[in-house]
């Protein structure tokens, strides 16, 4: 296994005292893409706000390149290399495109291999945000909203990227494009946690698997073991 | 007709103060998402330091406008401080926040009232602005068109500050989203700061601007506190222009409110309050910070 990039280990998070995470483990490589499975309400989107800090757990550890970051502040997690390109995308309405952009940049955390991301790379990623720049980001479509958001984390020059549904409510082709572009993130070696309801967009791209199933972990393997097996996913994701 | 005219331009400069007032109010209440009970507090205080400055009483006197700065610069470190050692400790309980700025507000209150006594204390109009302007057949005090204009430079002071500037797209940032700011890694808790002082400031600022008309009082605080809300209620929380536009209509609605319909004063004040939060309940100018 390939040194990791962020763990969770035994998970308890609480909604109140509704509890939405038990025991949850799981492990992203280096450079890895692990896909998150499973229905809505799943915990798929809860893992994601314990890792960036938003939740704080209640008991277990989360560890970014071995160093814990559990209940650590938002902004802390951030400083140490952890992006998230949130469910409904979350982008700053009443800034502009470039301010979106302006107000996550952040130098190379060390130990980062790629060359650093600026906002001159992004636009070169996304040329439709270039061309809208000065537009205020509320005026964007869904598909511009979702580059505008991944810019926005690739700013923070990320170590793990985490993308909580990134294909939801997009046409087909813009889910193409977005797809596209996590391919070529993955390969400049990103590490990337991507959530989906649906398994069909993940397991071409994806390393490994976890598919979550009312708050546990219900399977973990690699993404090609589960393609050969013919695992019967559908009493963990539904029909699909 | 110059009677009109006279209330119209006191209701501008009226309209200017509360600019001034509410401007940092605002964009407290849309940064933290409390009202700040504290701030007409800032600016009783601010008219307080700043009579004290006047006076000499500290064994040198200073001329109107250094002392106007200097108590702005103390009311802001006095709420950088506040936001730091109390607010701070209680984040993520809105509630607990109010009731200790209104407690903050009460001693405060207690303080001023030792420190200054219970009588009003009249500020002399700066040197040079005492005089009066002619237009046509009405005559208006210069100091109070003098209002105006410095409440014009800080209104585009303050929207170059948020809309030019890193620091003013982080604020925005802020008020837009706060979690997912910090998620993006903007340290919220440090706008937090600058913000609280800011707006401590601008309001201490405003007190004393507003002394040579208002005059320094007990319960001056809790005269400017409830148009401060009903300002940004108006206007929208967190937005500027909101501010702006809701403090010159206040301005108007409380001088001829008073003028004409004395004993439906405050009647006439919170009745668009009132309408507002029921048909439009995020404020004429909600969700646009400028």
């Amino acid at each position: 296994m390939a040194n990791s990039a962020l763990k969770l280990a035994d998970i308890d998070a609480f909604y109140g005292d509704s509890h939405v995470l038990q025991k949850v483990s799981f492990e992203l490589g280096e450079g890895h893409l692990l896909g998150l499975l499973g229905r809505n309400g799943a915990g798929k989107s809860t893992c994601m706000n314990v890792s960036v800090g938003l939740l704080p757990p209640r008991a277990g550890a989360v560890e970014v390149f071995g160093a814990p970051v559990t209940r650590l502040p938002p902004e802390e997690i951030a400083a140490r290399g952890v992006a998230l390109v949130p469910q409904g995308r979350r982008i700053f309405k009443s800034l502009t495109v470039r301010e979106n952009l302006m107000v996550a940049a952040r130098g190379v955390i060390p130990g980062t291999t790629h060359a650093p991301w600026t906002m001159e790379t992004i636009f070169t990623m996304f040329p439709r945000l270039a061309e809208r720049h000065a537009q205020m980001a509320g005026y964007l479509s869904g598909g511009e909203q979702q580059m505008l958001a991944i810019g926005r984390a690739m700013m923070s020059n990320p170590r793990v990227l985490l993308m909580d549904e990134p294909s939801e409510g997009l046409a087909p082709q813009i889910v193409a494009e977005v797809m596209a572009t996590i391919r070529k993130l993955k390969e400049s070696g990103l590490s990337i946690v991507l959530v989906e309801q649906s398994p069909k967009l993940v397991f071409d791209i994806a390393d490994d698997i976890v598919i979550l199933n009312s708050g546990r972990v219900a399977v973990v393997s690699t993404a090609a073991a589960l393609k050969n097996d013919g695992v019967d996913l559908r009493q963990h994701l539904g029909v699909f | 007709m110059s009677f009109w005219l006279l209330l119209t331009v006191n209701s501008i400069t009226f309209g200017g103060l509360l600019f001034l007032l509410s401007a940092g109010f605002s964009l407290i209440f849309g940064l933290m998402r409390i009202p700040n009970l504290t701030h007409g507090s800032m600016f009783m205080v601010g008219a307080y330091l700043g009579s004290t400055f006047l006076s000499g009483a500290l064994g040198f006197t200073s001329d109107f406008w250094v002392a106007a700065i200097l108590s702005a610069i103390e009311v802001a470190v006095l709420g950088a401080v506040m936001e730091r050692l109390l607010l701070r400790r209680l984040a993520g309980q809105p509630l607990a926040q109010v009731l200790v700025t209104l407690g903050v507000s009460l001693m405060v209150a207690d303080l001023c009232l030792m420190g200054w006594g219970g009588d009003p204390i009249s500020v002399a109009t700066p040197e040079g602005l005492g005089g009066f302007v002619r237009a046509g057949p009405a005559v208006f005090p210069l100091y109070r068109v003098a209002v105006i204009g410095i409440a014009v430079v800080f209104a585009v002071v303050l929207w170059l500050m948020l809309d030019r500037t890193r620091l003013g797209a982080k604020i925005r940032a802020g008020v837009d989203d706060p979690q997912m700011a910090r998620v993006v890694g903007i340290r919220v808790s440090q706008l937090f700061t600058i913000v609280f002082g800011l707006g401590a400031g601008l309001a201490g600022f405003a007190g004393m601007i507003g002394a040579p008309i208002l005059s320094v009082y007990p319960g001056l605080d809790q005269d400017m506190l409830p148009l401060a809300l009903v300002v940004v209620i108006l206007g929208g929380t967190g937005s500027l222009l909101g501010s702006f536009v809701g403090s010159i209509l206040i301005g108007f609605i409380y001088n001829f409110g008073q003028a004409l319909l004395p004993e439906l004063a405050y009647f006439v004040l919170f009745l668009p309050m009132v309408i507002v939060l029921v048909v439009r309940p995020q404020g004429l100018f909600g969700g646009q910070i400028l």
